[in-house]
């Protein structure tokens, strides 16, 4: 399993087009992608279950992937999380 | 070598048909309207009294003949917008809206050249005219041509043309009325340089006419047909009628001038024994030419047209032929095949020559108010007795130009393979054809497949299936698709289907059938909805079908389907997903759904179901349906950003809500003014594969009004 933890720069948080943009990227790997904010958890390809999760601007999640391509999905996020959140 | 120059005419030719429709028509009302307002000829039949200026049939044909005569009046223009309709790639509408624009333009620098060096009255007679209210050139058809060709030029280079960031306003489709309007002012000025001379030289041709005898009538025939396309026939025979350069007589102890005034002269005059035929030469040619000739090249046509396209082509032959032998109108007809085979219309030329020259042979002495058709034949013939016309040459002669034009146009056609009415297919659409008619055979036991049922189904299967089509709607032209895998769609099997053009961006797929398009979606849905009635009736027909058909199944593929219908959480007005001022929404990234633009503030639950979510800006709220649907209702376009602002929520994550319950309260006004837009996308997140949406209603609707369909595969 590959985790890593973020800590959301964009002033507005985790809204409709970056979940439907992060959905769509989690889709392309096999491997299971969750996001973790505070006690609640999300499976990223779910676009609802992470818009469900509310995040902030300035909170910290943390980002895991488990499957066989764990180490590329884990990399591919942590850019997609820098260039655009 | 596909755009050859070849190519081009039979393109041009194709955009001819949009305003050549309207012709038989307009010929129709001209002729007859004409013909029994015009008061020469009431005179000579005495029935001015009945018929009249002042009388009520009167005043119905002279409003007919004006109906009829705008339409011909103002040719040009429509020529000009139908051929850059017909020739612009993509976004027609602003080649027709450039191609107004620079009509006007054009003939606008014409006049203004013309008003600068001395005025009309400066031109040779004949050589100016009023273009929809302007003094211009007599360019006639050609003028148009000349516009619409170089609009559509101009429109296929630049509709796409990208401006720096401060003219960004002006760049795309819009850039192209602006580009034509300047080119056609130099065009304008350039054509009252150019345009002049070759006129004089087609007034020339006409002194030489005169003094050659049989062979000069000939010519006087092929000219007056070689120059219709350009609209300079009238340039060219009007003096031969009208002036002294078609002859001089007296009549009744009265110097006529003209050949046409000569024969009206005579005809009113009791005296006279035989008609002057030195006079008619210029008129009588026509007779044979446009009530046998031309509908013999029609028939031809029709029988030469692929056998699924006969009866579309029918119509347009018959009402042109039709036209042709009543009136004499012959453009509808010519204009069929002008730009698709050149060549013919050099054959009609020089058969038309030998028409007026047969009946120059002959002393054939028939004339006419001001073309060939029946009307004039029996006026002017007919009724004036063999004895004064020789008329019943005209019947002799028109059987053997019958049987020659249908004779010469089948071999022509078929040697050279014109691309005459009904015969524009190209190869690649041949072979999907062939590939179709095979399927629709062996599927035909299978109870009657209606023809619309067939296109329908066609057109299925050219979007990758019913499973790939995620929503349908249309326009006035254009059936606007979106589907679930882009790489799916077929653009041959769609323009086998009857499509006239594929549009495809992403997953936005428009297939372009012109106004009939309507009809079409209708019956598609139709056939849609009637597919899945069938499938749960049972699965028998679909495995004949399977059987049958092999690996191309997926059309056919019978399963069984669960229909969830949601109903609007918005009143206001709903439109398809693709409408959405947003990118990501409009291509689906965050699901498949449509928009509702809200006019009233309160957003209700769409289902029975519950909240999954409300985000803290406030803007979307996440809905599971009871069946376990989830749905995002996503209140503007970036009103994330308003920070909950503008915004009430009535209840929260975990709450049961029935169908109807407020949901959320908002402050239109305030969202209209601080966000970019309060369209609203009502979408499905996470459908599963076999799940489709369909788009219920568009246009007003009402809270809890159906809105959109979930269809599910149970296979």
């Amino acid at each position: 399993m590959k985790e890593f933890r973020y800590t959301i720069t964009d002033k507005i948080g985790i809204h409709a087009r970056p979940a439907g943009e992060l959905a769509k990227l989690s889709k392309e790997f096999q491997s299971e992608v969750k996001i973790r904010a505070g006690k609640k958890e999300a499976e990223a390809r779910r676009l609802m279950a992470v818009m469900a999760l509310g995040i902030r601007n300035g909170q910290e999640i943390v980002v895991t992937a488990e499957g066989p391509d764990e180490a590329e999905a884990s990399e591919r996020l942590e850019e997609f999380f820098r260039k655009n959140l | 070598m596909k755009n050859s120059g070849f190519g081009i005419l039979q393109r041009v030719g194709r955009s001819f048909m949009l305003p050549i429709a309207i012709l038989p028509v307009a010929g129709l009302l001209l002729g007859i309207g004409g013909s029994f307002s015009n008061t020469t000829m009431l005179e000579t039949y005495g029935l001015m009294r009945f018929m009249g200026p002042g009388t009520i049939p009167n005043v119905i044909f002279t409003v007919m003949s004006k109906a009829g005569d705008i339409v011909f009046a103002n040719l040009p223009i429509l020529f000009a917008m139908g051929v850059a309709i017909g020739m612009a790639k993509k976004e027609k509408e602003v080649a027709a809206l450039a191609a107004a624009i620079a009509f006007f333009i054009m003939h606008a620098a014409i006049s203004a050249m013309i008003s600068i060096n001395g005025g009309i009255e400066t031109l040779p007679e004949g050589a100016g005219a009023d273009v929809v209210g302007i003094v211009s050139l007599q360019m006639g058809v050609f003028g148009g041509m000349l516009v619409g060709l170089g609009v559509s030029y101009l429109h296929n280079r630049f509709y796409r043309i990208e401006l720096p960031q401060v003219l960004s306003f002006f760049g795309g489709t819009r850039f192209v009325p602006i580009i034509c309007a300047l080119t056609y002012v130099i065009v304008g000025i350039l054509m009252y340089f150019i345009w002049p001379p070759v006129q004089t030289a087609i007034s020339h041709v006409g002194s030489v006419v005169l003094r050659s005898g049989y062979f000069g009538t000939w010519f006087y025939g092929l000219m007056e047909r070689a120059l219709i396309p350009f609209g300079l026939h009238h340039v060219f025979y009007i003096p031969f009628w009208q002036t002294a350069v078609g002859g001089t007589a007296e009549i009744g102890g009265r110097i006529v001038e003209g050949a046409q005034n000569i024969f009206f002269a005579e005809l009113a005059e009791p005296n006279v024994t035989r008609f002057a035929v030195s006079a008619t030469r210029f008129m009588s040619g026509k007779f044979p030419l446009m009530i046998f000739g031309l509908p013999g090249a029609a028939l031809a046509m029709y029988q030469t047209a692929l056998p699924e396209k006969k009866r579309t082509v029918s119509g347009l032959l018959l009402s042109a032929a039709l036209t042709s032998m009543l009136t004499g109108i012959t453009e509808p007809l010519e204009f069929t095949f002008l730009f698709a085979a050149p060549l013919l219309y050099a054959v009609h030329c020089v058969l038309a020559g030998a028409a007026y020259m047969l009946m120059h042979i002959f002393q054939v002495g028939v004339g006419m108010t001001f073309s060939g058709g029946l009307i004039d034949l029996f006026l002017f013939g007919v009724l004036q007795g063999n004895q004064k016309t020789g008329w019943l040459w005209i019947p002799v002669v028109g059987v053997v130009y019958f049987l020659l034009y249908y004779g010469l146009f089948s071999f022509l056609i078929r040697q050279f393979d014109f691309m005459t009415p009904g015969r524009d297919r190209n190869q690649e659409v041949k072979l999907y054809t062939r590939r179709d008619l095979e399927e629709k055979r062996a599927g035909e036991e299978q109870a009657g497949v209606s023809q619309k049922d067939e296109q329908s189904r066609l057109i299925l299967q050219g979007l990758g299936g019913r499973e790939n089509l995620s929503d349908l709607d249309c326009c006035a032209t254009r059936l606007r698709c979106t589907v679930v895998d882009p790489a799916k769609v077929d653009e041959g099997a769609l323009k086998a289907a009857g499509a006239s053009g594929v549009i495809q961006k992403g997953p936005g797929v428009q297939i372009i059938y012109g106004p009939r398009v309507t009809v079409i979606k209708s019956a598609l849905d139709a056939y849609m909805e009637h597919e899945s009635g069938s499938l749960e009736s049972g699965a028998a027909t679909g495995k004949t079908s399977l059987a049958e058909n092999g690996a191309d199944n997926e059309s056919h593929t019978k399963k069984k389907r669960k229909t969830i219908v949601i109903g609007s959480p918005m009143t206001g007005t709903a439109a398809a997903l693709s409408e959405a001022p947003d990118e990501g929404f409009a291509q689906g990234l965050m699901g498949q759904g449509a928009v509702i633009t809200p006019e009233d503030a309160i957003v209700r639950a769409p289902a029975d179901g519950s909240i999954s979510f409300v985000f803290p800006a406030k803007h979307a709220i996440g809905f599971t349906t009871k069946e376990g649907l989830s749905m995002l209702i996503h209140v503007g376009i970036d009103t994330v950003k308003l920070g909950g602002n503008g915004f009430k929520v009535m209840v929260q994550e975990g709450d049961r809500v029935k169908k109807g319950d407020s949901l959320l309260r908002v402050n239109l006004d305030f969202v209209a003014k601080h966000a970019p837009s309060l369209v609203s996308p009502v979408l499905f997140t996470e459908l599963s594969e076999g799940q489709r949406v369909r788009l219920l209603k568009e246009g007003p609707i009402q809270a809890g009004e159906a809105f959109l369909a979930v269809e599910t595969e149970e296979s």
